[in-house]
């Protein structure tokens, strides 16, 4: 029963590619149905394999994902569902084993997400970083600064209108993580939490003359709808390191959901941090200015990717008992082995 | 021209293909279910009725959001219907769309159906017909105001964008062919961005739309019985 | 009277002729709720006569006829149709025996459709689904003949000129007259018509009392109900007096109207009775 009904509606959701390609009169391959599947495995059923990636509006509104994504395609035979949300969302859905790779930028969420086991293997894969922009007249006075602290603080002094994403987003995350810095619990009619997107927010913080945190991506690709400028650059251009923006790209774990795409997810993964998928990175433009700053490449070992941020790497060593291993072999290995 | 930017035309239609296809199996099934019921909340009396329809009519204004937010949490892998695989489908898309959909057409056209006489009942009974004679009747009788009904489901499915946006998706593949991105949702990445003209375009279109259904349902609706035939 | 000189109906599902078609009420009682409107009641309707059911307003005439139409089932009593208890019978068997009754309203009826499409509605409901459709995806496409037989139906209350109009443009009286031929069309055993000329003016008082006639000379059972006793005695062969709730006196018509038994019934027949 279950079964006929999961077929008649994968038969709908056909006939909807169908008909759409049909009225577009573009010739993509029709993506799910009863053919073949691939060599390399994963759960859906057609020669295309599909994979869901839930990630940040920044990349997609930046367009970088449409430059990436299509060479990937063309290179696994895939189709990639892109899932534009807030870093907050993206996760929630990748732990609800809804997407099967996530692209995001916060963290203090990814390695929460990594601890409690819904994400493996996480590669560091870009970085670009934070700007806090304002109206030209700059009422805080803060242009020039070069502390983002002291920024946020001259701001809640001056109880500059100040305009926060307030969506659980990258930027939110690092937003609230300055003014936990600054020492400031931001309120009062002059801090305004909006639970829109970057653009959204850029665009509202230009109409009320307010100060935003912006990642500088979406600020270049949406300056010239906007009035603002930058008053705290970030450490592109000799900022703070505090505003630094780093992004990962974490597949989901297949032991906790066994139906995602683990195998095309390590692929995205794979082809985000080679040297090709970090060359369409370092070569994407928006107004002419480069977005990200691939930075997966090293020669160099560079740990503190895969373990948490604040890891002291105390309690493993070999000589210490390691309970977590212990376990797993007397749960795992037969008695008579 | 428009102001549409950057977008090219797959993209147009195929996103008011996905908008056009999602409302309107979504007002289809909407009808399959909520017809019957009108006509069955209509002229049957029992217990609790006038709590039934003011469900029924409180039901139009539940926010598309918290529908969404619900069907997410059904379809969800880690949901009880996780097995399907619907999340992020047109289908999951149909389904919050019809369950927005419904209490609209269920309301306006129990309305339309309640104020068919009761003498127009009582001789088709009396002409020999069945009880689904007798509802069919009804409809025919009830067509103007059914027509307004499945307009007015339409409308609030095909300009609804919270719910569409949280079990869809809002995905588009990199040739530009939508898979769950509607009109309304490729307004919110153009407000998202900043391109305000571009998602006002987007909206002219969306309203061009909607106003060419009004215009064919008015049309069908109008139609005099005299003149429907010979 | 035999079923032999029946023109109307080769079309429809009626049923054989061979079939006894009295219509027969015994012991009907009824009421909504407080008190009984109809008490007792037992009156029969053969085939090929007229009985005129007389009484004032408010006697439930209505409510009977509707118990004779099969709309509700009485509180007591039977409804009998060819010596079958209507109720006693499977949903499906009555549905049968239902259609086999035709019945005209007192008030407007008329679809919102054409007087043809009015007039075959009860053709078609009796056929299949599939014919149903097949015939709706015609008529959408294109034209479609109105069946011989309600083209008869309409001549017969003298109607057929208006046969397309839109039946929400009719006169009360057309529009009375076309519902009995919707009533018609089935080829009906049984005609039931509630105050069917009550309203109108003496032209189409005319047509429909013709109408009656002709369908009694056809072998249909038919009941009138009036209030209008110089109509009664113009039309009927027997006639059923309802006063308080129950008939007081039923026989030929001439009978009654000469002779009434009850003293009430003379008075009312003399209109010196008042309610
Ligand atoms: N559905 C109903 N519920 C309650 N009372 C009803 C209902 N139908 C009829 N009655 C009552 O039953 C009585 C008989 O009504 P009925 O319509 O049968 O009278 P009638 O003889 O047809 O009158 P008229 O000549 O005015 O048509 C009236 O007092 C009416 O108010
Ligand atoms: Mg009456």
């Amino acid at each position: 029963m279950a079964i006929q009904r999961r077929r008649f509606l994968q038969a709908a959701g056909v006939g909807a590619i169908l008909g759409l390609s049909g009225c577009t009169g573009d010739s993509s391959p029709p993506q799910a149905g009863e053919g073949e599947t691939t060599a390399s495995g994963g759960t859906s059923g057609g020669a295309t394999q599909e994979l869901t990636l839930a990630t940040t509006t920044s990349t997609y509104d930046t367009g970088l994902l449409d430059a990436i994504n299509p060479v990937f395609e063309e290179k696994f035979d895939a189709r990639v569902k892109t899932i534009p949300q807030g870093t907050g969302a993206a996760i929630e859905t990748a732990r609800n084993g809804d997407a099967d790779v996530i692209l995001v930028h916060a963290r203090g969420a990814e390695d929460e997400f990594l601890e409690e086991g819904y994400g493996v293997n996480r590669r560091d894969v870009m970085f670009n970083d934070f700007v806090v922009v304002g109206p030209a007249d700059d009422p805080a006075g803060i242009n020039g600064m070069s502390s983002a602290t002291d920024a946020f603080a001259a701001i809640s002094d001056a109880e500059s209108t100040f305009v926060s994403r307030g969506d659980d987003s990258g930027t939110n995350k690092k937003e609230l993580l300055i003014w936990d810095a600054a020492g400031v619990s931001p309120a009062g009619k002059w801090y305004r939490e909006i639970g829109k997107g970057m653009g959204d927010t850029l665009v509202q913080a230009d109409q009320s003359g307010a100060y935003t945190l912006s990642d500088r991506g979406t600020y270049l690709a949406t300056k010239d709808n906007v009035d603002l400028e930058i008053h705290v650059q970030g450490p592109l251009k000799d900022g703070p390191t505090i505003l630094k923006n780093p992004y990962g790209v974490i597949p989901v774990n297949p032991a906790k959901y066994p139906d995602v795409n683990y195998p095309l997810a390590m692929a995205y993964a794979g082809f985000l941090t080679s040297p090709e998928g970090q060359e369409i990175i370092s070569d994407y433009t928006a107004n002419g200015s480069q977005l990200f700053f691939p930075n997966a490449l090293s020669e160099s070992p560079q740990f503190d990717q895969y373990v948490p941020e604040d890891y002291d790497g105390g309690n493993t060593s070999a000589s210490v008992s390691d309970p977590q291993f212990e376990q797993w072999v007397s749960e795992n290995v037969p008695e008579d082995f | 021209m428009l102001g549409l930017g950057d977008l090219n035309l797959t993209y147009l239609v195929s996103i008011t293909f996905v908008s056009l296809y999602v409302s309107t199996l979504a007002v289809l099934f909407s009808a399959a279910i909520g017809l019957p019921t009108a006509l069955a909340v209509g002229f049957r009396d029992f217990r609790g009725k006038s709590i039934v329809t003011s469900v029924i009519s409180t039901g139009m204004g539940f926010p598309s959001v918290v529908v969404g937010l619900v069907v997410l949490l059904l379809l969800s892998r880690s949901g009880p219907f996780g097995e399907f695989e619907l999340l992020f489908t047109p289908e999951a898309m149909i389904l919050s769309q019809t369950v927005l959909a419904l209490p609209v057409l269920v309301s306006v056209s129990l309305s339309a159906i309640q104020s068919v006489p009761q003498d127009l009942r009582d001789a088709a009974f009396a002409t020999g017909a069945t009880p689904a004679d007798v509802g069919l009747l009804v409809i025919r009788e009830a067509r103007y105001g059914i027509v307004t009904a499945l307009l007015a489901a339409y409308g609030r499915a095909i300009s609804e964008v919270g719910s569409v946006l949280i079990v869809g998706g809002n995905i588009v593949f990199s040739d530009s062919t939508s898979f769950t991105r509607t009109l309304t949702t490729a307004i919110t990445v153009e407000a998202r961005k900043g391109n305000i003209e571009t998602g006002i375009a987007l909206g002219v279109i969306l309203l061009a739309l909607v106003l060419s259904v009004n215009a064919l349902g008015a049309r069908f609706r109008d139609r005099t019985p005299g003149g429907e035939r010979q | 009277m035999t079923d032999s000189n029946r023109v109307v109906g080769h079309e429809s599902v009626g049923e054989s002729a061979s079939v006894e078609t009295r219509l027969t009420a015994r012991g009907l009682t009824h009421g909504f709720g407080d008190g009984a409107i109809l008490e007792d009641i037992s009156i029969t309707v053969e085939p090929g006569e007229i009985l005129a059911v007389v009484g004032p307003s408010g006697t439930g005439k209505t409510t009977l006829f509707r118990l004779l139409a099969l709309f509700e089932q009485p509180d007591s009593g039977t409804v009998e149709v060819g010596g079958e208890d209507v109720w006693a019978m499977p949903d499906e068997q009555r549905l049968a025996v239902r259609r086999r009754i035709g019945m005209g309203f007192q008030t407007r009826s008329l679809f919102s459709t054409t007087v043809a499409d009015n007039v075959a509605y009860g053709l078609r409901v009796r056929q299949s689904w599939r014919t149903r459709l097949r015939d709706a995806v015609e008529d959408a496409f294109g034209q479609t003949e109105p069946s011989p037989t309600v083209e008869r139906a309409l001549e017969t209350v003298g109607m057929s000129d208006k046969i397309d109009r839109d039946a929400r443009s009719l006169s009360a009286g057309e529009a009375q007259r076309v519902a009995i031929a919707r009533a018609l069309a089935p080829d009906p055993d049984v005609l039931l018509l509630d105050e069917p000329t009550s309203n109108l003016d003496p032209r189409n008082t005319a047509a429909i009392e013709s109408a009656m006639r002709e369908a009694r000379d056809r072998g249909i059972a038919v009941a009138l109900a009036t209030h209008d006793m110089q109509q009664a005695q113009r039309v009927s062969d027997r006639t059923a007096v309802l006063l308080d709730s129950t008939c007081i006196e039923s026989g030929p018509t001439d009978r009654v109207f000469e002779t009434p038994s009850d003293d009430r019934v003379r008075r009312f027949i003399e209109g010196k009775l008042v309610y």
